[in-house]
């Protein structure tokens, strides 16, 4: 267990390097130049090159790229941002909670609403409900989850005249307030990816259910209820821990499209303002933050499995 | 419900199967080794088509929206009523009407105008990038299996580090920086779908690779070129329709966020990520049908190519079976 830790560890460092490397690489090697756009477009500064001058950007790539990762490394330093010059760190930290709040409901309801309807549809294989189950899974799958939240903020503000709350309150002032503006969001969001999260969950108890053990229990006269629920779910879980566990990326990626649509100060929207503006360290930053949480995660992930099923052993 | 009709149709089934000998054993022939005298009816690539009709008919359905989609694209400037950025400032926001049957927008544009010409973008952008990327995909994949050692090593970190990004926000970034075009999209998108999924094809070549017939085909001389393009490529051929159908439905629904961000196909070109954007939101609240139709046009597409694409995924490669 420890060995396999340690060997996962020293793995993530080359990939966290490569991760670096690209993401610098992308922003500095590409067309568009933010410092044209800083004095042009804002007068940031009376020339260009002072601005470039200022912003280190008149160095050569790979003192920017060590000074960069340099900072990070060394001292936790994950830069400024070149048009408000605050601290990023700082400024993601600030936001990440409003994010992770989103990614967490939305998970909630896709696992909530996804285990359920499995779980119904494999104890009634073949049943009218299992039909139904399925065909809402298919049809879950198919609504692109930024369609289905223009028409939840568009459709109840005409025919209902109810409209999403759209001033953002933080969980730590107002908890009953801060749900009544995340839930609907996360609902959107959640019920669109609960379809994969029931078809894995129904696969993986029908196939659960036709094994030895589950055979010995009915035998001898467990009840329905404590089989499915005692002693399959737990093993069908596996397979859904790690689809969600695959999708955290999606619901990250996610996040920036959802965080627009409701207007949630979170690290999507932070991400898609500093791109629209070319806030190089910006991008870097959060990408290069939220690529190490992925890497942490998936061994999270991994690490899971030997909790859920003692016969993994690492 | 179901096993009445499925045992009625599973016995009709059998009598036409005993017509058409190795219709039940085409899965496995596919993937086994290219046709080695194999006494068969039916090529496997039509056999497919057949069998998919009789045991997936969800998998059938999605092929017929398909089609649709696919024939509005062709026959766009003959079908579609008006022009795509044919704009009449008289008739801004009407609702269904006989000269105008979906509505029309913002700037008096017909809606099924660029709903029809907004399915050939998608397919085109859908079709272009999973073109780019299988390419990619096998070539990356086939390389990076058959050599192995430390060039396999080395590729595979870097599709790690790739994969660790939350692929919209890679996207997005790249999109960003380039600038908002049909080309660039495409490319970027296909490059994404490519460098994903050559982890696929290289799993396939590890296993290809191991078989003793390789190993013959060496033995007999055959160079490094001569053993990937004959012996391991046609093995690994489905595997990468399997990818390259199951994929296209998520490079659409990526297009269409991103251009519903604006970051993907820029205007007057419609595609239905763009009509539904989040520029055009303000519009949306006096005219819901705006946001409606792209809605409805893309739900329906992803539905057709993920239906087809799992029915084709469980006929050619069982062994992806699942989810």
């Amino acid at each position: 267990m420890k060995r396999y830790l340690i060997r996962r560890l020293l793995l993530a460092v080359p990939t966290l390097f490569l991760v670096s490397v690209l993401v610098f690489a992308l922003m500095r090697f590409m067309p568009g130049d933010v410092a044209t756009r800083m004095v042009e477009g804002h007068a940031y500064a009376p020339t260009l090159a002072a601005l470039r001058h200022d912003l280190g950007l008149d160095r050569p790539v790979h003192v920017q790229y060590l000074d960069w990762i340099g900072g990070i490394v060394l001292r936790g330093d994950f830069g400024t941002s070149y048009w408000t010059r605050q601290p990023i760190l700082n400024e993601f930290a600030r936001r990440f909670p409003v994010t992770l709040e989103l990614a967490l409901l939305t998970i909630l309801v896709s696992v909530v609403l996804g285990v359920l309807i499995g779980i119904l549809s494999a104890a009634r294989q073949d049943s009218a409900a299992d039909y139904l189950g399925r065909v809402l899974a298919i049809l879950a799958l198919s609504v692109p989850y930024f369609g289905l939240a223009v028409l939840v903020v568009v459709l109840p503000s005409i025919y209902f005249k109810w409209t999403p709350v759209w001033t953002y309150v933080p969980f730590t002032v107002d908890p009953v307030e801060n749900l009544k503006i995340m839930l609907v969001p996360a609902a959107v969001f959640g019920v669109t990816r609960a379809g994969p999260v029931m078809r894995i969950m129904r696969s993986a108890l029908l196939d659960v259910l036709r094994q030895d053990y589950i055979r010995t229990a009915w035998s001898k006269g467990l009840a329905e209820r404590p089989i499915i629920l005692r002693h399959a779910l737990k093993n069908a879980m596996i397979p859904v821990i790690s689809l969600v566990g695959l999708q955290i990326p999606l619901y990250i990626g996610g996040s920036v499209i959802v965080e627009s649509i409701f207007r949630l100060p979170g690290v999507g929207l932070f991400f898609f303002e500093a791109l629209t503006r070319l806030d190089y360290p910006v991008v870097q930053s959060v990408n290069l933050i939220i690529a190490a949480m992925v890497v942490a995660l998936n061994l999270i992930i991994d690490l899971s499995y030997a909790f859920l099923d003692p016969r993994i052993r690492y | 419900m179901r096993s009445r009709w499925a045992r009625a149709f599973g016995i009709r089934w059998l009598a036409l199967a005993r017509f058409a000998p190795e219709a039940g054993g085409a899965a496995a022939g596919a993937l086994s080794l290219p046709a080695q005298g194999e006494a068969r009816s039916r090529p496997w690539w039509l056999d497919v088509w057949v069998r998919m009709l009789v045991s997936k008919p969800l998998g059938a359905v999605g092929g017929v929206i398909v089609l649709v989609m696919l024939a509005a694209a062709v026959a766009a400037d003959w079908i579609a009523p008006y022009g795509f950025a044919q704009t009449s400032l008289r008739e801004r926001f009407i609702t269904m009407s006989t000269s105008h049957w979906l509505g029309t927008d913002e700037l008096g544009r017909d809606l099924l105008t660029r709903l029809i010409y907004g399915a050939r973008i998608s397919l085109y952008v859908g079709f272009g990038a999973i073109a780019i990327g299988s390419a990619l995909a096998t070539a990356i994949g086939v390389v990076s299996g058959y050599l192995g050692g430390r060039f396999d090593l080395l590729v595979q970190r870097g599709v790690d580090a790739w994969m660790a990004f939350p692929p919209l926000l890679l996207l997005l970034s790249i999109m960003s920086l380039l600038g908002p075009s049909v080309w660039n999209i495409t490319i970027v998108l296909g490059v994404a779908f490519g460098i994903q999924n050559s982890r696929v094809v290289r799993g396939v070549a590890l296993l290809v690779k191991e078989h003793t017939f390789v190993e013959s085909a060496r033995a007999l001389g055959a160079g490094h070129l001569r053993t990937t393009l004959r012996h391991i490529l046609p093995n690994v051929v489905p595997t990468i329709i399997v990818v390259a159908t199951t994929g296209l439905s998520t490079v659409i629904l990526t297009e269409a966020s991103l251009s519903f961000l604006g970051l993907g196909v820029p205007p007057p070109y419609p595609t239905w990520g763009g009509m539904l954007s989040l520029a055009g939101l303000d519009h949306m609240y006096r005219a819901p049908w705006l946001a409606i139709w792209p809605a409805t046009a893309l739900s329906l597409a992803v539905f057709g190519f993920n239906m087809l694409g799992d029915a084709l995924r469980d006929l050619l490669d069982p062994r992806l079976k699942g989810g």
